[in-house]
């Protein structure tokens, strides 16, 4: 049983438009240049939203016409951590936006002996504790490695309610997972799939997203 | 002047080029298409209020016997009109095809070219209707070499402002009279037309002598007396061509001219009318325009742009950020009536999927602010085919005035025909945009305007000459309000392409 409706999650409009996107990512048959293509579409769409919900401040400017334009511009300053990786799909997306933004990056893996996560490397902005942070990462399976992220994130001190966790598709297990440990972190996706599978993967899921974008 | 084998009576239509700015003109021959088009619908024209000024054109017919000068007459009116689009038909164009038998009566020299049955009058008035009702149409190319129509070939007229008319029995048929503003028969003694006659014959087509006498004695002067000389009662006005005719022809030019401005003053009128009627909230109710939601991501990036510090780098970055956020709200409904069953990557059904074909969309931009949305275009759907309108206002009057017409093939079959401009502000060129589209056969709910700013005047105009019909997507509105406490200026300048593109 899942705690909806979710508390922290902000679920991108289910328009027509955004359904085909994910008709054409989803479908196995779909060569990896479409792949990634209508990938990054929606990752941009993500970015997008998580850049809304950072908060803005009167920021007035003069106009070409030196009249007086009541604007409003962002305040604080923002970064992208990606998981690697997956997570490193959706850099560009970030990028796209904000140009020259910091992203650092978190490499978690299964651990063979104990079948956990372990953290195998870390690497962040010195000031990170003072910025907004998008976690990246296209996939909310379990939850495991997006808690063990965001725990690093947190002990260097960025607060909780500053993070903003962008990914594709969540399961409602993992959504509840991760909000058991971080109630305050909003979770950006477009997509909500039904559960998982004995091997932990999404049903119905898109397969493995970085195998997909990477093929390596 | 441009003049494709006129001499032959081969192709006698053309547009006239100022010889002063080079205008770019919508003249081609579309070897696909066939002869004129056979669809006379109307049904973009019951639902809108706004008449272009290619609708209803004007149209003078010059007739005059063979020889009569009268083609001379009306190239001097084509040369001096300062309208965008002045085409020169020519009645040759409308000759019947010849069966086999007249074929050879014809390379015979025994087949009466002259008579009045020769030429396809129902032809003719289909076609001339078809232009003073602002269609696009094709006029069929004669072939003098195979006496026939040349097979898929014709010459492709759209948003002529004056069509000249000329051939011998311009002024014969009822039909193509009550289509006329403006009658002119061309009068020359009938020795003088054969003078004429036997000289162009001989020297220019290299004919010989007898068969020139006899030619004019069987067809050319019985039919001239018969049919041509009694059109004269038909004409407004009767022009000498003997000798010099300029202060005749000026005349007639000057009327011509002051009849032009008339018109073009009422085009304005009726463009600035249609800012007045209906309120802006009630526009704003009927769901046909869609204002992007103001988040912080949209009045910042706003912001941003409008800072006369921003440099254009940046500029272009944000425009093209903000352009993107607007271009995906715009097909977001985008949705292909098939579904679609899929199998997931990672082997689990799905049925009925929600598909879209990007391939239903297509764009065209209004020269040049439109195409400051080329990049997010491409970058939304790469394979996207882009079209293109040019539309100037005269510097003297104000009036918009369509120069140039790209658009892409079938633009009438796309489900999502994608307007773009930069910025709207008195919305008259907007308006003749659409009104473009809508005489392509494009059906106009499948019209999506999409624009970074309007003015609420320009919207209003817009959504009145079509009467609320046309889906309007814009970043952001600056209403009639914000403009009067005189903050909102920048609002009537067009800074968006003169930044985006580096060139005032």
């Amino acid at each position: 049983m899942s705690t909806e409706p979710f508390r922290n999650v902000c679920l991108l409009p289910q328009t027509n438009q955004l359904l085909g996107l994910y008709t054409i990512i989803r479908d196995r048959s779909t060569a990896r240049p479409d792949f990634i293509f209508y990938s990054d579409r929606i990752i941009r769409l993500l970015v997008e939203e998580g850049l809304n919900h950072l908060p803005v401040m009167d920021r007035p400017v003069e106009t070409h016409t030196n009249e007086t334009f009541k604007g409003v511009g962002f305040k604080g300053k923002i970064c992208g951590v990606s998981i690697v990786r997956a997570g490193e799909s959706m850099e560009q997306g970030l990028r796209d936006c904000c140009r020259s933004v910091r992203i650092g990056k978190i490499l978690i893996q299964r651990d063979e002996e104990t079948a956990l996560p372990k953290l195998f490397y870390e690497k962040l902005p010195e000031d990170i504790a003072d910025r907004y942070v998008f976690l990246l990462d296209p996939m909310l399976a379990t939850g495991g490695s997006a808690i063990m992220a965001t725990d690093v994130l947190i002990k260097r001190g960025v607060k909780p309610e500053r993070i903003f966790f962008l990914n594709l598709i969540c399961s409602k297990e993992g959504i509840d997972n991760y909000h058991k440990a971080f109630p305050d972190v909003k979770i950006v996706t477009g997509a909500i799939d039904r559960g998982l599978n004995e091997d932990k993967y999404l049903v119905p899921g898109l397969g493995d997203f970085g195998d997909r974008y990477y093929c390596i | 002047m441009v003049k494709v084998g006129y001499e032959s009576r081969a192709v006698d239509c053309h547009r006239y080029i100022d010889s002063v700015e080079p205008r770019f003109f919508s003249y081609m021959t579309n070897p696909e298409s066939d002869m004129p088009e056979p669809s006379r619908r109307r049904s973009s024209i019951e639902a809108k209020r706004y008449i272009p000024p290619w609708t209803t054109p004007y149209i003078i017919g010059v007739g005059g016997t063979s020889g009569s000068g009268k083609t001379s007459v009306a190239s001097k009116i084509v040369s001096s009109m300062n309208v965008p689009w002045t085409v020169l038909v020519s009645m040759d164009n409308f000759y019947k095809p010849l069966n086999k038998e007249q074929r050879a009566q014809a390379f015979n020299n025994s087949y009466d070219f002259d008579e009045p049955a020769a030429i396809d009058m129902d032809l003719a008035y289909e076609c001339i209707l078809n232009l003073k009702e602002g269609k696009k149409t094709n006029i069929p190319v004669y072939s003098f070499v195979h006496h026939n129509r040349t097979p898929g070939k014709s010459t492709t007229i759209y948003g002529a402002s004056v069509v000249v008319l000329e051939g011998i029995y311009a002024l014969h048929d009822k039909r193509l009279l009550d289509l006329m503003d403006l009658k002119i028969y061309v009068d020359a003694d009938l020795d003088v037309c054969l003078a004429r006659r036997l000289t162009r014959d001989i020297v220019s087509r290299g004919r010989d002598l007898p068969g020139c006498i006899d030619q004019w004695e069987r067809f050319v002067k019985p039919n001239a007396v018969k049919y041509v000389k009694p059109t004269m009662q038909n004409a407004d006005a009767i022009i000498p061509s003997m000798g010099d005719n300029g202060v005749a022809v000026q005349l007639l030019i000057n009327h011509i001219e002051s009849k032009l401005e008339l018109k073009s003053e009422e085009h304005i009128k009726e463009l600035i009318k249609l800012g007045f009627e209906q309120n802006y909230e009630s526009m704003k109710k009927n769901k046909m325009v869609h204002e992007l939601e103001s988040t912080n991501q949209v009045k910042s990036i706003m912001t941003m742009l409008l800072d006369k510090r921003l440099n254009r780098d940046d500029f272009v970055f944000y425009f093209d950020r903000l352009a993107m956020i607007l271009l995906s709200k715009t097909i977001d409904n985008l949705a292909s009536p098939n579904k679609k069953n899929i199998v997931t990557a990672s082997g689990y059904s799905m049925e009925r999927l929600t598909v879209c074909d990007f391939n239903e969309v297509t764009a065209v931009n209004i020269i040049r602010s439109g195409d400051c949305f080329m990049s997010s275009l491409r970058k939304t759907i790469p394979n996207i085919s882009i079209g293109k309108l040019l539309i100037q206002s005269d510097s003297q009057t104000g009036e918009p005035q369509l120069h140039a017409e790209f658009l892409p093939d079938n633009v009438n079959e796309y489900k999502k025909v994608l307007l773009m401009e930069g910025q709207l502000i008195s919305g008259a060129a907007m308006i003749m945009a659409i009104q473009v589209l809508l005489d392509h056969d494009v059906r106009i709910e499948n019209i999506s305007v999409v624009m970074y700013l309007a003015t609420e005047t320009g919207l209003k105009r817009v959504m009145n000459a079509f009467n609320n019909r046309v889906n309007i997507y814009v970043a952001s509105i600056v209403t009639r309000e914000e403009l009067k406490n005189r903050k909102s200026n920048w609002a009537l300048t067009r800074f968006v392409d003169a930044k985006y593109f580096g060139c005032e």
